[in-house]
């Protein structure tokens, strides 16, 4: 019989497998992480056990301990997860050209139809997030503070008119009263407060009602159109 | 037994015959056992707390606390219950003063931060600890929220300014909110009088614009 011999040479390019080669384990690693997501928003963290996680991401509990160390470990990096996911939504949302209370009008839009779109992680975050780590907020905090500063800062250090710590923890209250009352699909509903609070700190009263309106018109068109 | 007054079991009721009827007996017990589940948790954290512990801190028998209670939920909602209704009393009276509206915002807030930075245990039984309970947290948290900004909405009456924004007596009671939990969250209750001119300025800029807004500021110390 002839050995068949294993070659270790490399293929040819063209051939070359493109799929990341622990693609398998991503996509565990991705199940895992929305499972506690979606078991969070239905029951809360304090609520959920790895067996709900295990069952609702189809995956074995041994595959379960190889990700993460235990449960909090794993809901400390779906709230990453669900971080770099927003950033990457608020980053993709506005181009250079904008100024900066357009560009911060189009992220927080960007955002909250994001949050809209999927409740569960919005809960998460507003809600059960906090009661699990207060200090959450701090992590919440750095992705979002530097980024609308820098928007203000092209010409210089930006100038705060209120407090853009205040203004954050004001839009998180809103969203969590909004999902508290079973409203979290229409979190759009709060675009014209969002977007004031997020322009108002370094952009002030002013620039800040002048995009609420903007958003308060984009909010009516887009429920018109669909 | 201690000579503490701060002991709660030192306002236990003598043992054996003493004639004072039921009802007395029943609010002594609830009272001591009001006031240790807001101490027990405040210092413990609620998931770690027992109904055990509660019962230690009031000096209150097992069985009657499961006369007067559920469990350790029912008890803390009870307490929490007391404790904001009072607030709010507060609040209510300092807002409908004689003033000016911005005036009357800036009393309402000095009351309600020195409120929590007077007794700090129920700063972080009220804000925080309850946030730990589980799904009957979103409940409480929507029904305060409701009715803090139904209280702001009230005494907007005929003198008080027609802000832009919809929500805008909701994002004031947010930011107290956001605000005060936070420092109680770092353990600076004590320290939230200090924050009372930037928060009205914050709180009063969506309704009157920045002029007035500043001015109530200078009012309050800032």
């Amino acid at each position: 019989m002839i050995q068949r011999q294993r070659n270790s040479q490399p293929s040819s390019p063209i051939l070359r497998p493109t799929l990341p080669i622990d693609l398998a384990s991503q996509s565990q690693r991705q199940r895992i992480l929305d499972a506690m997501i979606e078991s969070c928003a239905e029951k809360t963290y304090p609520a959920t056990t790895i067996s709900d996680i295990v069952s609702r991401a189809h995956i074995s509990r041994t595959t379960f301990y190889k990700h993460f160390g235990d449960k909090r470990a794993c809901f400390d990096a779906a709230i990453d997860f669900c971080i770099a996911e927003l950033q990457g939504v608020a980053a993709a949302s506005h181009s250079p050209d904008d100024t900066p209370g357009e560009a911060a009008r189009m992220a927080a839009t960007a955002v909250v139809e994001a949050l809209a779109a999927r409740p569960g992680l919005a809960q998460m975050l507003a809600g059960d997030a906090m009661a699990v780590d207060p200090a959450v907020i701090e992590r919440y905090r750095k992705a979002t503070v530097p980024a609308l500063e820098a928007l203000w800062s092209g010409d210089g250090r930006a100038q705060a008119h209120t407090d853009p710590r205040l203004a954050f923890g004001q839009a998180q209250v809103l969203i969590l009263n909004q999902i508290a009352t079973g409203r979290s699909n229409r979190l759009p509903e709060l675009l014209p407060e969002i977007v004031y609070l997020t322009v108002s700190p370094f952009g002030g009263h002013d620039e800040a009602l002048r995009q609420s309106r903007l958003a308060a018109k984009t909010e009516i068109g887009g429920v018109a159109s669909r | 037994m201690s000579d503490n007054p701060e002991d709660l079991r030192q306002w236990r009721l003598p043992r054996g015959r003493h004639g004072l009827p039921r009802e007395l007996v029943e609010r002594s017990q609830r009272e001591r056992l009001l006031a240790a589940v807001v101490r027990v948790t405040a210092t413990n954290g609620y998931e770690s707390t027992t109904v055990g512990d509660i019962l230690g801190e009031a000096g209150v028998g097992r069985e009657t606390f499961y006369e007067l209670f559920d469990d350790k939920l029912d008890c803390m909602l009870a307490a929490h219950k007391i404790l904001i209704d009072a607030l709010e009393e507060q609040v209510r009276a300092a807002y409908s003063e004689q003033g000016p509206w911005p005036e009357r915002v800036r009393k309402a807030l000095a009351v309600t931060l020195e409120w929590f930075a007077a007794d700090p245990q129920a700063a972080r039984f009220t804000l925080v600890e309850l946030s730990t309970v589980g799904p009957a947290f979103r409940a409480i948290f929507q029904s305060e929220y409701a009715r803090f900004t139904r209280l702001l909405d009230e005494g907007l009456g005929d003198d008080g300014p027609d802000p832009e924004l919809s929500r805008a007596t909701g994002l004031a009671v947010g930011a107290i909110m956001a605000r005060i939990y936070e420092e109680v969250v770092l353990g600076k209750a004590a320290e939230l009088p200090r924050l009372l001119p930037g928060l009205t300025y914050e709180l009063l800029v969506p309704f009157v614009g920045e002029e007035v807004a500043r001015a109530e500021q200078r009012r309050a110390g800032g």
